[in-house]
């Protein structure tokens, strides 16, 4: 897809039908978030320059890419230290492709460069006569039969050859191949393998010389996704390591696992390290079907949401995580569709699976059991929101465009509710692993984290919802719905308070939760609109399970909350911002 | 001249086996000192008698050294083991495996049995005491299954014994 011509489709449609859009929302471009403007929650302005850093401190390369950058830096110690291509080649080798050392080294001491590389300028031996004895066959040969390094120590070509193709059979050590004779460091360059080596062979070492750009290279590494052939060039020094291959895979710069802001690369190797020592223990845990609580029915967790409904004629209405009602989830108890409450869960002990935890395991397994779940199945509903966004992409749009009838530029705002999502799972996974790790006596902090994190969990509830099921009804319909637009609005608004969400997430785990105050009941976030407004909620208490918690109100009842989207909306909006529902 | 196609195993044993026969010639006409080649048809397994240097720790003591070779060589090294019961040295383990850079890394095709020989012997001479390497057992039984010691990913000792 083509982002720029969706985008003037988009404007030139807008130009002529102004129908498409629901008006006073100023919602007129579809490509980005800036143009949202949702009363006093004024789109936080920190985002764009997010997006800029990001898009500068790294470079996706492809394989055409390496070769001509490769060739690049060639060329350039070539011309300035006016030596052969071959030899720059080996000279950058050395350097590890640093451009600027090799200069710096060559220009201190040519002569300490030459002798350390094994780049000899005059033959340390050479020879007059016609004939030479081998040293490795041992047999006499005329000297047009054989050949030598810059060191002038000959060899006959068979015996060159059976050198050139064992090192290159080897492995990528014949970059640093070096004359056979034993004490003599002459180093063999890719023009003398050009000369002796298979087409196969001459092949393996160019792709050799290919890796090594990349892999010796201080500022590049290969995309970690199997298969993938692209590599990453890294801005050393760059805060952010979260890099995003062509491939679509997104990974960490610094450990290559996957992305996982907001935690560090340490917690991450300490949080893999540990399920993998527990993995044993986890199985039971991984199954994917649970009775249902009510008429204890297996049932196969098959949409990415928490939110079950049993088959007919049962029906009833359950959180996946906690096999509570659902309506316990819900606007009556605070609006909080979240299920985080770890601590909750264990006062009340009223579930079955946490009554077979106990048994099985102790306090600590129980603990880990908890959060290990719980990362475990935002990951899974990641790659189930993977598939459902190809499948969108490749199917939904154009039946929905169909039965819609409009364009499918008009979709986009689908796409990107998906993408969101899976964004969102990614982050709230490694949520669990920063729970993990948080110390149980960090009473503050705990309590703001959990608090954070539910928030961001019901937000991506919400729009997951919309975007599943919500969308699907649209898509089942026989004709154009009226409804189309405002749910347009509905999705679009929804994409863009979670995003928010998530960022104010993720900003106050990477400070450590150092935001929270000393008192612990008081989080307070300095500059992100979307935390005071999650905080408003009309200024009810929140209650989970039927346990009354610290209430997290400060106070402030400056908004109040969508009855029908939760969206908090300014005091002075008498219709929701995002769903137009009014107060 | 012709660089299109891999040297043939073909053509490899045959510079093996004329590369061995010369090294062979060459033993018999001048070999090294405190060396014995014992004399068999096997071309491409030697068996070879090292007496200790005078005036060194194994001074006298007689050891042999078992040499293979492959199709490979002199491309590939020799594999040289000591035979039970292999010499005290902390670079030589209980089942006759050498800690020696040039039978594995640092090999060249330039080298031959004679200089290998050569190194193991100095080897030898320079040691200061008699005793097994310290990681000896747990090496050993990593071997049981005979294991060759060119499959071993060696971290060579320091030069000083
Ligand atoms: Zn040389
Ligand atoms: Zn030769
Ligand atoms: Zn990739
Ligand atoms: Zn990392
Ligand atoms: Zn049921
Ligand atoms: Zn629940
Ligand atoms: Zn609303």
């Amino acid at each position: 897809m083509d982002s720029e011509d969706d985008m003037h489709d988009a404007n030139d449609l807008e130009s002529l039908d102004d129908d498409f859009y629901s008006g006073e929302t100023g919602m007129g471009s579809d490509d980005g978030d800036g143009d949202y403007e949702f009363g006093n929650n004024a789109s936080d302005d920190s985002d764009d320059g997010n997006l800029n850093r990001q898009q500068e401190n790294y470079t996706v390369l492809s394989e055409d890419d390496i070769r001509q950058r490769q060739e690049e830096d060639i060329t350039r110690i070539s011309t300035v230290l006016s030596i052969e291509r071959d030899h720059a080649c080996i000279l950058l080798r050395h350097y590890k492709w640093d451009v600027d050392k090799v200069h710096e080294a060559w220009f201190a001491n040519e002569e300490s460069v030459r002798q350390t590389v094994g780049l000899y300028e005059n033959p340390v031996a050479r020879t007059f006569s016609r004939e030479l004895l081998c040293g490795i066959c041992f047999e006499r040969h005329p000297c047009d039969r054989m050949c030598a390094a810059s060191c002038g120590h000959f060899f006959c070509y068979s015996c060159w050859r059976g050198y050139v193709s064992t090192s290159i059979n080897d492995g990528p050590g014949c970059l640093m191949l070096r004359c056979p004779d034993p004490p003599c460091g002459a180093i063999i360059g890719q023009n003398m393998i050009n000369l002796l080596a298979s087409n196969e062979d001459k092949e393996k070492y160019s792709r050799y010389i290919l890796r090594s750009y990349i892999e010796d290279n201080i500022t590049s590494k290969w995309c970690p996704a199997p298969g993938c052939e692209y590599a990453v060039d890294f801005v050393m020094g760059s805060v952010n390591f979260d890099v995003s291959c062509n491939c679509s895979h997104n990974f960490c710069w610094n450990c290559t696992e996957e992305a996982h802001r907001p935690v560090d690369c340490t917690m991450v190797a300490k949080w893999i390290l540990k399920n993998s020592a527990e993995s044993e223990n986890m199985n039971w845990i991984l199954a994917n079907s649970k009775p249902c609580p009510k008429c204890k029915r297996p049932i196969e967790k098959n949409q990415g949401c928490m939110h079950i409904t049993c088959t007919p004629p049962c029906k009833f209405e359950f959180c996946w995580l906690c096999l509570g009602a659902w309506t316990d989830h819900g606007e009556r108890t605070g609006g909080f569709y979240a299920c985080n409450r770890y601590e909750t869960a264990k006062q009340e002990g009223e579930y079955d699976e946490a009554e077979r935890r106990r048994e099985m395991a102790k306090n600590s397994l129980e603990r880990y059991t908890h959060y290990y779940e719980r990362w475990a199945t935002n990951q899974s509903s990641r790659q189930k929101a993977l598939q459902d966004l190809q499948n969108m992409q490749n199917v939904q749009l154009d039946k929905l465009s169909d039965t819609q009838s409009q364009p499918e530029s008009q979709m986009k705002f689908i796409t990107e509710a998906w993408l969101q999502i899976v964004e969102c799972r990614r982050v709230l996974k490694w949520t669990y692993a920063y729970g993990y790790y948080l110390p149980e006596n960090e009473h503050g902090k705990r309590q703001f984290f959990e608090y954070l994190q539910g928030e961001a969990e019901s937000g991506l509830e919400r729009l997951h919802q919309c975007a599943e099921k919500e969308l699907q009804t649209f898509i089942d319909s026989s004709g154009p719905s009226k409804d189309f637009n405002d749910f347009r609005t509905k999705l679009a608004g929804l994409t863009s308070v979670t995003r928010n969400y998530f960022e104010n997430l993720v900003r106050a785990l990477e400070t450590g939760l150092n935001d929270v105050g000393e008192s612990g009941n008081q989080p307070t976030c300095s500059r992100s609109s979307s935390i005071k407004s999650g905080k408003g909620k009309n200024g009810k208490t929140r209650t989970i399970g039927g346990t009354t918690s610290r209430s997290l109100d400060d106070g402030n009842h400056s908004h109040w909350s969508c009855e029908s989207c939760t969206f908090a909306n300014t005091k002075s909006s008498m219709v929701c911002q995002v769903c137009h529902r009014r107060r | 001249m012709t660089s299109s196609s891999s040297p043939s195993r073909k053509t490899l044993s045959k510079i093996a086996t004329n590369r061995l026969q010369k090294e062979l010639m060459e033993w018999q006409l001048d070999p090294p000192c405190g060396f014995t080649h014992r004399v068999s048809d096997n071309l491409y397994r030697w068996i070879i008698d090292v007496i200790g240097a005078p005036s060194t720790l194994y001074a006298g003591e007689t050891y042999q050294l078992q040499v293979d070779f492959s199709d490979h060589y002199p491309m590939d090294a020799p594999q040289v083991i000591f035979l039970h019961p292999a010499p005290l040295h902390p670079h030589i383990y209980s089942n006759g495996h050498i800690c020696l850079d040039i039978l594995y890394d640092s090999w060249s095709p330039a080298m031959t049995v004679g200089s290998v020989c050569i190194s193991i012997l100095s080897m030898l001479s320079s040691s200061t005491a008699k005793q097994r390497p310290a990681d000896n057992d747990r090496y050993v039984k990593n071997c049981r299954n005979g294991r060759s010691p060119k499959e071993t990913r060696w971290w060579f000792h320091d030069d000083k014994v």
